[in-house]
């Protein structure tokens, strides 16, 4: 616990001095992503790594709050804060109700039906022209007034900090969620469900709570997303987003909180750098999925924290 | 009424399809425990050898089938002894994940190699229309479907009727007793998830002469996969046939009578009111194993 606390404080400090070291446009957009993944991944890794649920349809809540936040900037032309915050809440409110359906099943019944979530809004959104605009998306959202006058390169700098900023609500939310006797009682539905209720624990409410924080955590990104990006498609409820926040919380470390934020920052690094390798680099990472499951199924933070074990018994 | 019975046949048809595609995955699960993200890749990559096969080398239809069944199935063999039995005891999860793994490399690997166009498996049966009272149904897919009953009652005999079959159902429902016996459980699981890729690819390079193939179409397959298994049962053979067929009929009936956009999301609605009323499908695993 102090060396999580001491670790993502060190890290909020390198963030917060990283944009004034005189980057390119390119490695700040870069560091946009991390802080865009980061939020996806802390709210992913509630479910994943403290519920103890494989949900493969967290896409869903990225969705919603992209389109959330979308539809109230185009149409009713509202400020970005505002729309970050409707979209958490819209986010939080379909969180609650596919989590009322899905988490009664577990295991592979779980994981299925979240999914079948997930590609139904896919649909929704690529038909329901009305609203969504099918498959053309919503286009042209527009930055914040502020920024009217800025160079590109500082444009980019106000997005990487408003998400950094997002990025230490999400923490620090998920740092008090851990913490607190909700986390524990998380942690114990995880370990065992039988225990957990036969110390009061009801394994739902518990679970469905969790689920509704980290979804109203995908859709604060969902709108910062497309905030940044200024359009939104039915490709963010695609497969392709749900794959990368599996890869990075695993590689980073399930159950942890610093593993979700070190899991983003080597995953998008990586990405850039198999940019190199053309279509090539989609294979390379199939095969990186299979490699982290085979060699550090607990992520590079688990391996961490067992090395620590060892040493502290020593 | 001709409207109604035709879109009926329409349904069956697609369903039997569905009970096809979906055959290797409800095994692979029922008798290993695992859910095989890469089903529809396996489906994919049959479907393009087949193609290969008849279209680039001119192979007899059959021949290819043969071959397909017999290379992919020798390469789910070795997909289970090298990645799957690492991971054997360690939940769900990790297999998910591994497979999600070996879905990704297979498609854009499967889309380095052949690129994006779509390709038809070439059959011997032709496209000709045969009419059966009010209903018109092809030759093509008439011939299919007799081909996948033949298949389903083979790989159920085998299941039921085999030793190779009665250790595999030994293995699943208790390993550790099973070996006590002399079951070499290794084997029969490696056994078995041959089995189930031979299924999926048999099912790509069958329906390939019917639709097209195409490296991306994988997520979809499995996708369809999961709807059929989860309406029947997870695991449960007969259950996968009764999804397929529900499956196909309500999405004939969906599409001829209502909107078509919306055909694709019918199944995912199925499961969802599914789960409302029988949470582990119509055919739950406990009351039959595969």
């Amino acid at each position: 616990m102090i060396f999580e606390r001491r670790f993502l404080l060190g890290a909020l400090a390198i963030a917060i001095v990283f944009p004034l070291l005189g980057w390119s446009e390119y490695v700040i957009h870069v560091g946009v992503l991390i802080m865009f993944s980061i939020m996806l991944a802390t709210g992913f890794n509630l479910i994943v790594g403290y519920v103890g649920e494989f949900s493969l349809g967290h896409t869903a809540f990225l969705g919603i709050g992209a389109y959330t936040a979308a539809l109230l900037s185009s149409s009713l032309g509202m400020p970005i804060f505002f729309n970050i915050a409707a979209a958490a809440v819209v986010a939080a409110i379909a969180g609650f109700f596919i989590g009322a359906v899905t988490l009664r099943l577990r295991g592979p019944f779980f994981v299925i039906v979240t999914l079948c979530f997930a590609e139904v809004l896919r649909i929704v959104a690529n038909n329901w022209v009305a609203l969504t605009n099918g498959p053309m998306g919503i286009a042209g959202i527009v930055k914040p007034a502020w920024m009217a006058q800025q160079t590109a390169l500082q444009q980019k700098i106000d997005f990487y900090y408003i998400g950094l900023a997002l990025v230490t609500v999400c923490v620090y939310f998920a740092y008090r969620f851990v913490y607190s006797f909700l986390g524990r009682a998380v942690v114990t539905i995880r370990e065992n469900r039988f225990v957990a209720q036969s110390v009061g624990i009801w394994p739902y409410s518990y679970s469905l709570l969790a689920f509704v924080v980290a979804s109203a955590m995908a859709g604060v990104a969902g709108a910062f997303y497309a905030h940044y990006v200024s359009y939104v498609g039915p490709e963010v409820f695609g497969f392709p987003f749900m794959i990368s926040m599996i890869i990075m919380v695993l590689l980073g470390g399930k159950g942890t909180l610093i593993g979700p934020v070190i899991g983003p920052v080597i995953v998008v690094l990586l990405e850039e750098y198999l940019r190199d390798f053309k279509d090539l680099r989609f294979s390379i990472f199939g095969l990186v999925i299979v490699a982290v499951v085979l060699f550090v199924p607990q992520g590079l933070m688990g391996f961490v924290a067992a090395r620590r074990e060892q040493y502290a018994r020593k | 009424m001709d409207f109604l019975l035709q879109l009926l046949a329409n349904g069956l048809v697609n369903g039997t399809f569905y009970a096809l595609s979906a055959l290797g995955l409800t095994l692979i699960f029922g008798l290993m425990r695992v859910v095989n993200f890469a089903h529809g890749e396996l489906y994919m990559v049959g479907g393009l050898i087949g193609w290969a096969l008849t279209e680039l080398v001119g192979a007899n239809f059959f021949l290819a089938l043969l071959i397909v069944v017999i290379a992919t199935g020798a390469a789910g063999y070795l997909i289970d002894r090298w990645l799957i039995e690492r991971v054997r005891n360690q939940g769900a999860e990790s297999g998910i994940l591994l497979t999600i793994g070996i879905s990704i490399f297979l498609t854009n690997t499967a889309l380095l190699i052949v690129g994006t166009v779509p390709h038809k498996v070439l059959s011997p049966f032709a496209n000709k229309p045969l009419f059966l009272g009010p209903v018109v149904l092809t030759q093509s897919r008439l011939s299919i479907v007799a081909i996948c009953a033949v298949l389903m009652l083979a790989v159920h005999l085998l299941i039921k009727h085999t030793t190779l079959g009665r250790a595999m159902r030994a293995t699943v429902q208790d390993a550790m007793a099973a070996s006590l016996v002399g079951i070499r459980t290794e084997r029969i699981h490696g056994f078995t998830f041959a089995l189930g890729t031979a299924l999926a690819s048999a099912a790509g390079a069958l329906l390939g002469s019917i639709y097209v193939t195409q490296p991306t179409i994988g997520g979809l397959v499995s996708l369809k996969a999961f709807v059929v298994v989860i309406l029947g049962g997870l695991g449960s053979f007969a259950g996968a046939i009764i999804g397929g067929l529900v499956l196909g009929v309500a999405e004939a009936l969906w599409g001829g009578y209502f909107a078509t956009g919306y055909v694709d999301a019918i199944g995912f609605a199925l499961v969802i009111v599914m789960l409302l009323v029988r949470p582990y499908g119509l055919f739950s695993v406990k009351s039959e194993r595969a």
